[in-house]
């Protein structure tokens, strides 16, 4: 369980592409109520575990070799938005598609605040130790099959709810699942970035010189 | 001994405790399925239940819980082997006792639609297959459901091929909810309806937790209850559970008055709870409870107490409605939600959804809109045909407690409708009509409505749950008709004791000011003790009487719900439109509705339809186009424009329809969500922008199978078809409906050359994968499909 009580606002206009873009006095209504509604149907849940490494059951290819190298344990995790954000979306598809896309970006938003509270967390828990960043299955070559391994591992389903599909993909969608590593010694703070992202060919982000802050 | 026995004969009926505890205790080690144990160490899973027994289990649950093909895909083992092992270990612990075995069923493991992809009928399957694995066991249980869809599925699966009893309990969270929004109430409602033979909770949360939760149940139904909750919550780093056994007792005890029946421990239980358990309700009685909530339906989270008059509303029904057969046809199911969302708004709390049209496979259509209308809706709805057939597919993939519309007197109808009523555990609409036609006299009509009740009760509905429609005749052709009717309905409701129901607008068929004549007819009716008024909610007349009825007659306490409804309100009188001094560019620009479409309306009456369309909506359109790729105004914006314009549109083809016949499209196009993928939201604005450039969009949703899309594009002879896809995992589906189109004869030309255009686009598509998996467009965004559409449509 976990509570938000405010969502980044500059982050969900530029997720939709507005940064830049001075907001009038509709659209800035708009965001106001489609904050107040992701905030109010958000059911934040996520669960963590920690694993000795070398652990075969979640590396998979080199990307996530480099990530961990140098790392005693690794902490896998997932977290959700819970599946009312996803009939609300659903349901404004309908009624309203442009109340829509701004309620669908304020979840992104949601969903990656819940993962930086627990980046807080992990760290507080594991102060004395180096932590890398959140690399997710799907990122380089890190294959998004393991979606499922993780979700199983940290009984994901029972516990919150959170399954994936056919196809590996997260359901509810407003969800992520991520591994950390952790070392005593200092990590080298590797640059998330563009060159490990399967979307830099076609990033609308990087087309308009921007970057989407991952 | 059996089960039924045991109810009858013990006060309490005890389960074991939990398995999954006493294997990681003990520190076996298997691959990612614990189930596999069965097989592998067949002695250590009987020596478990051994214990269970020994501690004063009645039923001990087969080690079988995940036991489902999707989740065995990758282990080695089919349900059939685990599931048989993990009866025969249970059975062999049990040799020479009295304890019966269950087949433990959970969840599959994936989330079923609308909000995961998983088809019901898919659940269904795996489900069969279980039950079917598992004919050895005594009983079947389900557990730790927490999507009622998914447990109806099961349900079905266990009563369609087996004749065992049906344990069924669900896990809610603190705020009293599944994960996937289902209320004890609806759970309680929909399952007994179903005929399950007890109800409760497992799992999740600590007995003490757990009150609300089966105080809530305990109200909604008959049923003996269970309860198998977890030992407290574990501690994130050792895993221990915080709930003794002797404490866990004692809740469990505090929670029998709300008529618990079965008692066992979930998640952290081990023999010793079961130990303390029996000692503790050794003294105690079982407290059967009568629930208290009288006549109701329910969705998956919304119940519905027949309690006083409910609206139901009428819209979704195609007759009379030029627009809503042209949705039929074209299989426009947006359309229909968008009615389903508007009556709710109004003031329905119940929909009655028919979709009739000789054009359609009609009990096709009827599974597609209810499965779409329980996605974005919670109000519980009413399955209206006049075919068996159909009524049945409605209530197998409806998720609650649905109505039926409807049964007569006749001796076929009552012959073939109320068994699919008592089967799927709906409520039934009774009209009082039979063989003979419609009786002219109130006594007549009471006679079929008292046969129907007798019929009902025959094969075990309950009477509470027949709501007799005494019949509207037209005023203007029977004018003393309209007394026997309300005379019948009083009659009905004070002698039969049956809720009522009433269709209301054919009252006024050929007299001018119908509205006037409908609303007095209703607030007659309601007096007489109309239930369940079937009307137009969004005529604010006929809601507003309902409402202003449930104050004068003391339903509405302190007149709650009529003064949330109209304390904003300013006082109906009749606003002329205010002449707007914006023109219909600035109305379309910024994204201003209503504003739009009174424009439209004025300009109507000195400038042609057509003129309209070409030279004033798609030039600002196209403006709001331009300056969107000029990054001048964003996404939201872009698509507040485009419902302008569709708002102008509605306007522009309702005075076409009026004036000439068939509206204007510029062409058909398919959208389409590509297999597997269910991020839709991005092909749903494409179509906004579509069905304002005057394209007609056949939207077959997300996750649509290849088939589906290539028989569409041949019936519907269709030349263009659009394919988005967000993830690269299904980046394949695309490429393997687009390998379909082009295969399918129907859609080449005489040299074979397709005769389809096909345009993608989705967040990790590239141009030059979009060409090399041979789609002919690429994409980027909505405006340039648009851009697309005009190339090849015109």
């Amino acid at each position: 369980m976990m509570n938000l009580d405010k969502l980044n606002r500059r982050e969900a206009v530029r997720y939709l592409g507005g940064s830049g873009i001075k907001l009038n006095y509709r659209m800035d209504r708009l965001m106001d109520e489609c904050e107040k509604e992701i905030l109010s149907k958000s059911n934040p849940k996520f669960l963590y575990i920690e694993k000795d490494l070398p652990c075969n059951e979640i590396i998979k290819g080199n990307d996530i070799q480099n990530h961990l190298s140098g790392c005693e344990k690794a902490v896998v995790m997932c977290a959700t938005l819970g599946a009312e954000i996803d009939r609300l979306i659903r349901i404004s598809q309908i009624s309203d598609m442009a109340k829509a896309v701004v309620l669908d970006s304020f979840a992104s938003v949601a969903i990656e605040q819940v993962c930086s509270k627990v980046d807080e967390l992990l760290a507080q828990k594991y102060s004395g130790w180096n932590m890398t960043f959140r690399f997710s299955p799907g990122y380089g070559d890190y294959p998004i099959e393991l979606q499922k391994d993780y979700l199983r591992i940290l009984d994901a389903p029972r516990k919150i709810g959170l399954t994936t599909n056919d196809n590996y993909l997260l359901m509810p969608t407003k969800s992520v699942t991520a591994v950390l590593g952790l070392s005593k010694e200092p990590v080298k703070r590797r640059k998330r970035g563009c060159a490990v992202c399967n979307m830099r060919e076609n990033c609308r982000y990087r087309r308009n010189g921007e970057h989407c802050g991952f | 001994m059996d089960f039924k026995k045991y109810l009858g004969k013990k006060e309490f009926i005890l389960l074991d405790g939990a398995m999954g505890t006493l294997i990681q205790k003990s520190k076996v080690e298997y691959d990612s399925v614990p189930e596999t144990l069965n097989i592998l160490h067949p002695d250590l899973i009987a020596s478990f239940h051994k214990k269970y027994i020994e501690a004063g289990a009645d039923i001990i649950y087969a080690n079988t819980f995940g036991a489902n093909s999707y989740k065995l895909k990758d282990s080695g083992y089919s349900a059939d082997d685990i599931i048989s092992a993990g009866i025969k270990n249970a059975k062999s612990a049990a040799e020479g006792t009295n304890t019966l075995v269950a087949l433990d069923i959970g969840p599959i493991g994936q989330l079923l639609e609308p909000a995961g992809s998983m088809l019901f009928d898919e659940a269904y399957d795996y489900f069969k297959e279980e039950i079917i694995a598992g004919s050895e066991a005594d009983i079947i249980v389900f557990e730790t459901m927490t999507d009622l869809y998914e447990l109806k599925a099961a349900v079905l699966a266990a009563k369609e091929n087996s004749n065992k009893p049906i344990i069924a309990t669900m896990t809610f969270e603190r705020n009293g909810r599944t994960f996937t929004g289902v209320s004890p109430a609806c759970a309680a409602v929909t399952l007994e309806g179903l005929g399950v033979d007890a109800i409760g909770v497992n799992c999740s949360l600590g007995p003490d937790e757990l009150e609300p939760v089966i105080a809530e149940m305990s109200k909604y139904t008959n049923l003996p209850l269970v309860i198998k909750a977890n030992a407290g919550l574990p501690d994130p780093n050792s895993n221990e559970y915080d709930i003794m056994p002797d404490k866990f007792a004692k809740c469990v005890c505090s929670l029998l008055k709300y008529g618990i029946k079965i008692i066992g421990g979930c998640c952290g239980t081990t023999p010793e709870y079961i130990k303390n358990i029996k000692k503790s309700v050794a003294d105690k009685k079982y407290l059967p409870q009568k629930k208290n909530a009288g006549t109701t339906v329910c969705s998956a989270s919304t119940v519905v107490e027949i309690n006083g008059p409910r609206i139901i509303g009428e819209r979704i029904n195609p007759t009379g409605k030029k627009l809503f057969k042209q949705a039929l046809v074209d299989n426009n199911v947006d359309y229909i939600l968008t009615q389903a969302l508007n009556q709710v708004s109004g003031g329905a709390e119940i929909l009655d959804v028919n979709v009739g049209h000789p054009e359609i496979d009609e009990k096709k259509m009827m599974v597609r809109v209810i499965k779409a209308i329980q996605g974005v809706c919670d109000a519980p709805l009413q399955i209206d045909s006049t075919k068996p057939e159909v009524l049945e597919a409605g209530l197998r993939y409806y998720n609650g407690k649905p109505i039926v519309n409807s049964v007569n007197g006749e001796e076929k109808s009552l012959r073939e409708v109320l068994p699919l009523v008592k089967k799927y555990g709906a409520s039934v609409v009774g009209l009082t009509l039979d063989e003979n036609g419609i009786p002219k006299t109130a006594e007549g009509r009471f006679e079929i409505a008292k046969r129907i009740v007798e019929r009902a009760e025959a094969v075990g509905i309950d009477r509470n749950d027949v709501y007799i429609d005494c019949l509207t005749l037209t005023v203007s052709a029977e004018q003393e008709a309209c007394r026997e009717t309300l005379n019948a309905l009083h009659k009905v409701k004070t002698e039969l004791g049956c809720k009522t129901c009433l269709g209301v607008s054919n009252i006024s068929f050929g007299l001018p000011n119908r509205e006037l004549v409908n609303r007095t007819f209703l607030t007659m009716a309601l007096e007489e003790g109309l239930d369940l008024p079937i009307i137009n909610p969004n005529i604010e007349s006929m809601s507003g009487a309902v409402r202003a009825y449930r104050v004068l007659a003391g339903i509405d306490k302190n007149s709650i719900e009529f003064i949330n409804e109209y304390n904003d309100c300013a006082p109906a009188v009749n606003v002329p439109k205010a002449e707007s001094d914006i023109d219909i560019f600035t109305a379309v620009y910024s994204g201003l509705k209503s504003e739009g479409a009174a424009i439209t309306e004025r300009l109507l009456e000195t400038t042609d339809a057509m003129q309209i369309v070409n030279e004033m909506l798609i030039p600002a359109l196209d403006r709001v186009g331009e300056d969107f790729e000029k990054n001048k105004i964003f996404l939201p914006q872009l698509i507040q424009s485009a419902n302008t314009t569709q708002e102008c549109f509605e306007v522009i083809k309702k005075h076409i329809s009026k004036t000439s016949g068939s509206p204007v499209s510029k062409g058909k196009i398919i959208l389409a969500t590509v297999k597997g993928d269910i991020h839709d939201i991005g092909k749903n604005i494409v179509k906004v922008l579509l069905d304002n450039y005057g394209y007609t969009v056949v939207d077959l949703g997300r996750d649509v199978d290849p088939h589906l899309i290539v028989d569409t594009a041949v019936e519907q002879n269709i030349k263009m078809i659009g394919l988005s896809a967000l993830m690269t995992t299904t980046l394949k589906s695309m490429e393997d409906t687009i390998k379909l189109v082009r295969e399918r004869k129907e859609l080449q030309n005489p040299d074979g050359t397709s005769k389809c255009i096909v345009f993608v686009g989705g967040a990790v598509l590239t141009k030059d994968y979009a060409m090399k998996i041979g789609a002919d467009y690429y994409c980027k965004d909505a405006k340039e499909s648009v851009d697309t559409a005009k190339i090849v449509l015109g």
